[in-house]
């Protein structure tokens, strides 16, 4: 057994264990069922134990692991098409607490003491077992918890604030390459970061990130960290524009002694604040 | 600053408005804010064509009390 021999099948069980977790995907990689919980710990084993062991055949290591990343792939493709098989697989989860109250049946069948809950809440930031309405062991150990409502975190639907929907941001400039493909879901081209970088006064060559939001606006990041660009404020700056003008419509109606334009000049000027209102959420940050 | 200057400072800012909320309709993805931007921009047109009429006005009887 030379240090060669042993770099050669390094190299190798890379390969098929590259392979394997390639075919059995991110679920694989997440261990969520039985099957690949096992399997990632099989495979991992088979792989040393053949590397480093002299009399073992580098095919029956192979085959090992193909038999495993094998079953673990079909046990996955069978709990898709099977509800019964799945529960069988992955296992159900168990209900811990419900209504506030402990489940202690549930939590003697699954081997949990109260101090083994006590401890999953804390990790999930609950001190106090009163704030819980319900509670529920995963099938893969960890535990998820349903507050009361009270003790929820505020939203702004709570508040009754309306927020406007928002799509995802693009990056469209990562490490100084345009990102083609994020530039064609923003609808945007080349020339159009060209001319708002030209606005911000820099070159595309400067630029290290460029990120497009959900109204088109676009902050920059540059290479020199010393320069400094402005963040996107077309938004607030559009919003102070029309309170002002609004401002000015109602003094114009208030210093003009013709009646008609007075009537005008007001009559604007509430439209404007109607058309502020409506705009507010859409413009405010 | 006479009164004509300041209507029309101020009908510049309205064509000012009214042409960032067009660009923010073009450019919003969420088709929500497409709607607002786009309705406030016909608004803000509406008005801008008030305050322009207005204008005017006031331009012609400035011209006639100078003349007179």
């Amino acid at each position: 057994m030379t240090v060669w021999d042993i770099a050669l099948r390094s190299v190798i069980f890379l390969i098929v264990l590259f392979a394997a977790a390639k075919l059995l995907g991110k679920k694989h990689i997440s261990q969520l069922s039985f099957f690949e919980y096992v399997s990632g710990i099989v495979l991992g084993d088979i792989a040393g134990e053949v590397i480093l062991g002299e009399d073992q055949y580098i095919m029956h290591g192979i085959v090992g692991i193909f038999i495993f990343t094998a079953v673990t792939y079909l046990a996955d493709f069978l709990s898709l098409k099977s509800r019964r098989f799945r529960e069988i697989i992955e296992g159900k989860c168990t209900v811990f607490i419900e209504n506030g109250k402990i489940l202690e049946d549930h939590l003697k069948k699954e081997r949990y003491s109260v101090e083994d809950l006590a401890a999953l809440l804390r990790e999930k930031d609950v001190f106090n077992i009163a704030d819980v309405e319900f509670a529920v062991l995963e099938p893969k150990g960890k535990l998820s918890v349903l507050l009361k409502k009270e003790k929820q975190p505020l939203t702004p639907k709570d508040l009754k604030i309306k927020t406007p929907n928002e799509k995802e941001p693009q990056a469209v400039i990562m490490d100084g390459q345009v990102i083609y493909e994020a530039l064609g879901k923003t609808g945007k081209t080349l020339e159009w970061v060209n001319k708002e970088l030209s606005k911000q006064g820099v070159s595309l060559n400067n630029v290290f990130y460029a990120q497009i939001d959900s109204y088109g606006e676009m902050t920059i990041d540059l290479y020199n960290d010393k320069t400094k660009t402005s963040s996107p404020n077309a938004r607030p700056l559009l919003l102070a524009e029309i309170k002002k003008t609004q401002a000015d419509l109602e003094s114009f109606s208030l210093q003009t002694s013709n009646k008609a334009a007075k009537n005008m000049y007001a009559k604007n000027a509430e439209k404007m604040t109607s058309i502020q209102k409506r705009l507010e959420p859409f413009l405010k940050g | 600053m006479t009164v004509a200057s300041n209507v029309k400072q101020t009908l510049a800012s309205l064509k000012g408005i009214e042409a960032q909320l067009s660009a923010f309709a073009l450019n919003s993805k969420d088709s929500e804010a497409q709607q607002v931007f786009h309705e406030a921009m016909i608004e803000m047109a509406e008005i801008k064509n008030e305050i322009q009429m207005r204008v005017y006005e006031i331009q012609r009887e400035e011209e006639q009390y100078q003349s007179s």
